[in-house]
């Protein structure tokens, strides 16, 4: 390899952080280019130096180690480093990502970049697998928060703040009560990842958070809206499987 | 089940006694009253109320083994008609060959008397029949109570087991990984670490055989876990305690405190970048220990869920040791959360 692999080191711990940078020091084909102590840092970090390689950690204050992937703009190759986390694990197995469990020693190290070298070698893109890896969630039956970024800025969406999220082919837009923000995620995922106690498939197009619908209204024979409680009265529209499970959670 | 006369004294002497009563007047009234020989009285009474219950005690037998749950009526019925006619023809043939060298001349003592006697067989064996099954049912009714006391005894034991904190591997596995760190770049500070997680682990494991301990005892094992957890999270950690000094002395259940700091960590710590306090106050009011651990929190970032399940299994262990089940308060302050225990004493902690 004719040039050295730009790498970041993403981890909140500072020991830890020292220990990876005491691994990588004199490693040939390795030059750290930064170090961020949380998730956020992260994401500006990647986006904006653009590495070849990003040793992260799964567990972090602010945003996970799975969020930030969600908010990249451009993928690197990852080595994630945990210390346990046993869903974790399953996901990685599935997607066949490089991984270290803390802690872990140094030949362990070398073996991982060695894998990584040999990907970049090969030229293998991992950006769908990472994809894959950033829709897992089998730890928790349900999603608490959604992480998403507008230009440069990065927002922790609490589900309950969710009104409602509608689909723009690709992305989905999710409305709160302070505004509006794009994902690229699709309606399947967050119509399996809500709790369906409070968020509603109520339309093809339209994902909707019960606590926000002020009425449903009949405009034709078998075909319903929602009005929602902002102060713009925000129709949508309701499907008939929709409304079927309107019924359903709001037993009425 | 054993035999009740032969394994329970006191109804065998109430056996003997009532049967020695009755006939003792039976005998008076015979003699006294109706004029009946002694001789005849002695033979009659002996054989009715000395001879019977002898044989009598057998039928404890076939009621042991013919339980009214198990074995349908009909059969029921006639296998205790055949046992009572069995019992009556030996009693009947005992009671005639001890008859028989006394009263050689009187064929109508013997000849009228014989199927009235035989009734009178029947008669006894459903009456002590009766009193074996009164006998049975008590027992097992005994027996039942004792063994569900048991039942519950090692229910509780294992639920108290089950709620108890065990801890958490990625605390282990990350203080490891910080060791593993310190090994290069402060050796000194890495055999430190080692030991007090050493420390702490034993005490987390003598848990096992311990249920209370000294509120001392518990408080250095969580300033243990803290500086330990601290070497992690540097000055992210920050802990305080207010601890009203002459309550050192009083007792509370092990490891009872550590999961509180664990949630206290993994949602204040953990999920902020900020420096975080963890508060703890701890008063005594006459012979109620009140501990408070108050933590800041990142609400822009946690959507809290009330009671996870760490926070539950003491409020479960709490309930189970002192049988009430409001001595854990959990209380969101928006920006903070506190926990409550009230730990009470036996005695007023002074």
């Amino acid at each position: 390899m004719s040039e050295k692999l730009q790498t970041l080191i993403i981890e909140d711990e500072e020991l830890a952080r020292n220990l990876l940078r005491s691994y990588l020091k004199d490693h040939p084909d390795i030059e750290v280019i930064g170090e961020c102590e949380n998730g956020f840092d992260g994401v500006k970090a990647i986006n904006e130096k653009k590495p070849d390689l990003v040793f992260l950690d799964i567990q972090m204050p602010k945003i996970t180690g799975f969020e930030m992937i969600e908010l990249l703009d451009f993928k690197p190759q990852i080595i994630f480093t945990t210390a346990y986390d046993q869903y974790a694990l399953k996901a990685f197995e599935l997607n066949a990502v490089d991984y270290l469990l803390k802690p872990f020693s140094k030949d362990r190290l070398l073996a991982a970049i060695e894998k990584v070298k040999h990907r970049i070698l090969n030229e293998e893109d991992n950006s769908e697998k990472l994809e894959e890896l950033s829709n897992f969630r089998p730890g928790e039956e349900f999603i608490d928060r959604v992480v998403v970024k507008d230009r440069h800025k990065i927002h922790i969406i609490t589900v309950d703040q969710i009104r409602y999220i509608e689909s723009l082919d690709d992305y989905v837009m999710i409305y709160t009560n302070d505004g509006r923000h794009m994902k690229q995620k699709t309606m399947k995922y967050f119509e399996t990842n809500l709790d369906p106690k409070n968020f509603i498939r109520i339309h093809r197009s339209y994902i909707v958070h019960v606590d926000h619908i002020a009425e449903i209204q009949q405009y034709e024979k078998e075909s319903y809206i929602v009005i929602l409680k902002d102060k713009d009265k925000t129709k949508l529209k309701v499907s008939k499987t929709g409304y079927k499970k309107i019924k359903e959670v709001l037993h009425f | 089940m054993k035999h009740p006369l032969t394994h329970n004294y006191r109804l065998l002497g109430f056996y003997i006694f009532f049967w020695a009563a009755i006939g003792v007047i039976n005998i008076i009234l015979q003699v006294l009253w109706y004029n009946v020989p002694l001789v005849y009285s002695l033979l009659d009474t002996g054989t009715n109320y000395v001879l019977f219950p002898l044989l009598g005690s057998s039928i404890w037998y076939s009621i042991r083994y013919n339980s009214v749950e198990e074995v349908s009526v009909p059969r029921l019925i006639i296998f205790h008609l055949i046992a009572a006619s069995i019992l009556c023809g030996i009693w009947v043939y005992i009671s005639y060959a001890i008859y028989q060298p006394f009263i050689r001349d009187n064929n109508t003592f013997l000849k009228d008397g014989l199927p009235s006697k035989i009734f009178a067989g029947y008669i006894m064996y459903a009456i002590y029949l009766i009193f074996f099954y009164a006998v049975n049912y008590y027992q097992s009714l005994k027996e039942k109570i004792k063994k569900e006391s048991e039942y519950k005894a090692l229910i509780r034991e294992a639920e108290l087991q089950a709620l108890k904190s065990q801890i958490n591997p990625h605390f282990l596995f990350n203080s490891l990984n910080s060791i593993s760190s310190l090994t290069v770049s402060n050796p000194e500070k890495a055999q430190e670490m080692v030991i007090n997680l050493s420390t702490f682990m034993r005490y987390s494991l003598m848990h096992n055989e311990k249920e209370m301990v000294s509120f001392t005892r518990e408080l250095e094992n969580i300033k243990l876990y803290l500086s330990i957890e601290k070497v992690r999270f540097g000055k992210k950690l920050n802990a305080e305690f207010e601890i009203d000094a002459h309550c050192l002395e009083a007792e509370i259940p092990n490891m009872i405190l550590q999961p509180l700091f664990e949630n206290a960590i993994k949602y204040g710590v953990y999920e902020t970048t900020d420096q975080v306090t963890i508060k703890t106050i701890c008063k005594c009011e006459g012979n109620l220990l009140k501990i408070n651990i108050v933590n800041d929190y990142d609400a822009s970032t946690i959507k809290r869920r009330g009671e996870g399940i760490g926070l539950r299994n003491i409020r479960k262990r709490m309930e189970i040791i002192y049988n009430n089940p409001d001595l854990m308060k959990v209380i969101d302050h928006k920006t903070s959360f506190e926990v409550q225990l009230i730990i009470p004493q036996k005695q007023a902690v002074s």
